[in-house]
């Protein structure tokens, strides 16, 4: 029997859409039993793990995931690099919607959630907590202001400020940047207040740089990968040559990323846990061999820098890694107190694993990030073309209607 | 009123017989439930190779360091370091990000995983119970301990208190005052006769573990700027570049169609 549905039309929706809007509701409902219940409630979090999947994931993965959009910034606008500016668009829409992101999903998991705001008017400046607070809140502003004029350039009378805002973005830009370097550091700073309890393979005092030295370069694949996947969504044309000098910059970046690394280890002695520590060294060299060695020999190859699919797997593989490391710094190489000191306690669970429900609130946050990222950049000028096409409306408008400006009397 | 300094607790492992009558003792006196007790007593079992067995006991507690790493990691500042010694925490201000869970070394503050958002999550540690010892009175488990295994008073004295009852006897303790010196020292002593390690005690260095983060912080406003005004010179000096560069192109047409103009007159 075949069902013969007639569904009005805006019922029709894709599949894509349809599957992200029920891991979205599945959250909500998730997210409601935390709000009413607790968070012990809906996940396997306890007193010896107090961090476990949602930072490792939505806080760690989602702020490092988000570097694309200060590293177009900061080429197109400082650098003024200005080939790159079709991808300057969707890289800042990327990073907007990232922090956001990171934000809803820590609403979820503090356990004050109204009181997030207690960090713009209670400073503790030791906390390296509360300085990724500030930037995050900070660099969220900058992003929607950086991000505005595509919103404002949709609606023919806003014009104007899409110009003003376009005239007055340097500050911004660098602030951007700054804000950046700053919080994509301190995510690493963060572990250095637990020298015991994280593996002395990942445990050094250059944490910050070395966090900062990989979110350039998953920015970069970042780029690569929303690019890739937005061309092939929308069937839009794909900017191979600008994508194929991103990936000639990738093995560079991962080079010095490399030298830091193995470097500090070696200075600091610990050279032998590469290969002593059991699952740890494990954990160690998959996250250099997926994030960084072959990385670095796959963009290497010319060949693979001109066709799409092997820039999208490129990338693909470059995140895998990377993320990897993000997840062992903040959760696989961290120890907690020996399990002793918990066991006749109520404290009890001693072993962390993520629950269900802990994973499909990130999930169906994600979800609604990528839903987002779609309905943007179907109806608003996120791509080069309407970009295009958008400015010389902008052009013949201001040719209509010349804007007063200072010293045009 | 107290005359007490600097206010510290002495635990000697060797006389704790397990009774938890501390744990009861802070139960009632912060009126908290017996599972969340901000003491609680640890059974070791059976140490040591036969014939020499012994049966150790830890009793837990917020070691009140003297440099907390819940206070340096805490973004809004809920923690507060007493001079006198005492660390406490102030729920007003908790957001509930669990980061102070996160720095402790020993594990100590607690969250309330089984409360919404109506109750409100927050953090649980001891208080060194301030209504008790500003009023002349021992903490609440020290005066219940029916051993003395818990001591209160002058930290310097315990410390001495301590090295004394080593020098009495060395054969029945290890030779170190645990928390004299660890993370900077702290104001919970512990004497053992079995290794700490063994008390589930993570092995700390002197200097205070948050001096690494805390000397980060410290550069972070001075980089910020320095960041910043590189990138300002960039930015700037770029443009600049840019501009001669645009400049010195239409110099070139102009002079290339100068000379086209002055071959085509010719």
């Amino acid at each position: 029997m075949k069902l013969n549905i007639t569904l009005p039309k805006f019922l029709r929706i894709g599949t894509l859409p349809l599957v992200l809007i029920l891991l979205m509701a599945i959250a909500a409902v998730v997210a409601f039993t935390r709000y009413a219940f607790g968070i012990g409630a809906i996940s396997d979090l306890s007193y010896s793990y107090p961090w476990g999947f949602w930072i490792s994931f939505d806080l760690f993965t989602g702020v490092v995931i988000s570097s694309g959009g200060f590293l177009m910034a900061g080429t197109v606008y400082i650098l003024r690099i200005k080939e790159f500016e079709p991808l300057l668009r969707p890289s800042v829409l990327t990073a907007f919607l990232g922090y956001i992101m990171v934000a809803v999903a820590l609403l979820v998991d503090l356990g004050q959630p109204l009181r997030i705001w207690y960090m713009m008017i209670h400073w503790n400046h030791t906390s390296v907590l509360l300085e990724i607070g500030i930037c995050v809140m900070s660099y969220l502003t900058v992003l929607a202001i950086e991000f505005s004029p595509v919103v404002l350039e949709r609606f023919p009378k806003l014009h104007k400020a899409a110009h003003l805002i376009h005239r007055y973005i340097m500050p911004f830009v660098i602030l951007g940047v700054v804000l950046s370097t700053l919080h994509q550091s301190s995510l690493g700073s963060l572990l250095l207040i637990q020298p015991q309890k994280l593996h002395p393979l990942w445990w050094t005092p250059i944490l910050p740089i070395l966090f900062f030295a990989s979110a350039i370069s998953v920015g970069l694949s970042m780029i690569i990968l929303e690019s890739s996947l937005s061309s092939r969504y929308f069937q839009r044309g794909l900017e191979t040559h600008l994508l194929a000098k991103l990936a000639k910059a990738l093995p560079i970046a991962l080079g010095v990323y490399l030298v830091l690394k193995f470097g500090e280890l070696a200075i600091a002695g610990d050279l032998g846990y590469l290969f002593t520590s059991g699952i740890m060294s494990l954990l160690f060299w998959a996250e250099i061999l997926i994030g960084v060695l072959i990385p670095m020999i796959w963009f290497s190859i010319e060949k693979n820098r001109t066709s799409p699919n092997a820039l999208l797997t490129g990338a693909i593989i470059t995140l895998l890694g990377l993320i990897l490391n993000r997840f062992n710094v903040s959760w696989f190489a961290v120890k907690h107190p020996d399990p002793l000191f918990y066991v006749p306690t109520f404290m009890g669970n001693v072993d962390y694993f993520p629950t269900f429900p802990e994973v499909a609130v990130s999930i169906g946050i994600f979800s609604a990030g990528i839903m987002a990222f779609g309905l943007l950049a179907k109806y608003f000028p996120v791509f080069e073309a309407e970009h295009h096409h958008v400015e010389e409306v902008h052009e013949t408008v201001h040719g209509l209607h010349p804007a007063p400006t200072p010293g045009d009397d | 009123m107290t005359d007490i300094k600097h206010h510290a607790y002495l635990f000697d492992a060797t006389r704790c017989i397990d009774c938890r009558a501390c744990m009861v003792a802070c139960s009632v006196e912060n009126n908290i439930d017996m599972d969340k007790t901000r003491i609680w007593v640890a059974g070791l079992g059976v140490t040591g190779e036969y014939p020499i067995l012994q049966r150790g006991t830890m009793v837990y507690h917020c070691m009140h360091c003297e440099h907390p790493d819940c206070m340096s990691a805490c973004p809004v500042g809920a923690y507060t370091k007493a001079e006198d010694g005492p660390v406490t925490y102030n729920p007003d201000l908790c957001i509930g990000c669990r980061y102070c869970m996160n720095a402790c070394p020993f594990g100590v503050p607690h969250f309330d995983y089984d409360k919404g958002i109506v109750d409100g999550a927050f953090i649980d540690k001891c208080t060194f119970c301030p209504q008790r010892i500003y009023n002349g009175q021992e903490p609440a488990c020290v005066q219940t301990c029916p051993t003395d295994a818990l001591e209160y008073g002058e930290r310097d004295e315990l410390i001495k208190r301590a090295h004394e009852r080593i020098a009495a006897h060395p054969d029945r303790y290890i030779d170190h005052v645990y928390g004299e010196f660890e993370n900077g020292g702290t104001s919970y002593l512990i004497l053992s006769h079995v290794p700490f390690k063994d008390l589930g005690l993570p092995e700390l260095p002197e200097t205070p573990i948050n001096e690494v983060s805390e000397k980060v912080m410290e550069m972070t406003i001075p980089f910020a700027l320095g960041w910043g005004a590189v990138l300002t010179a960039v930015s700037a000096g770029v443009a600049a570049y840019d501009k001669k560069l645009a400049l010195s192109k239409v110099e070139v047409k102009n002079g290339k169609s100068a000379e086209k103009k002055a071959e085509e007159s010719k």
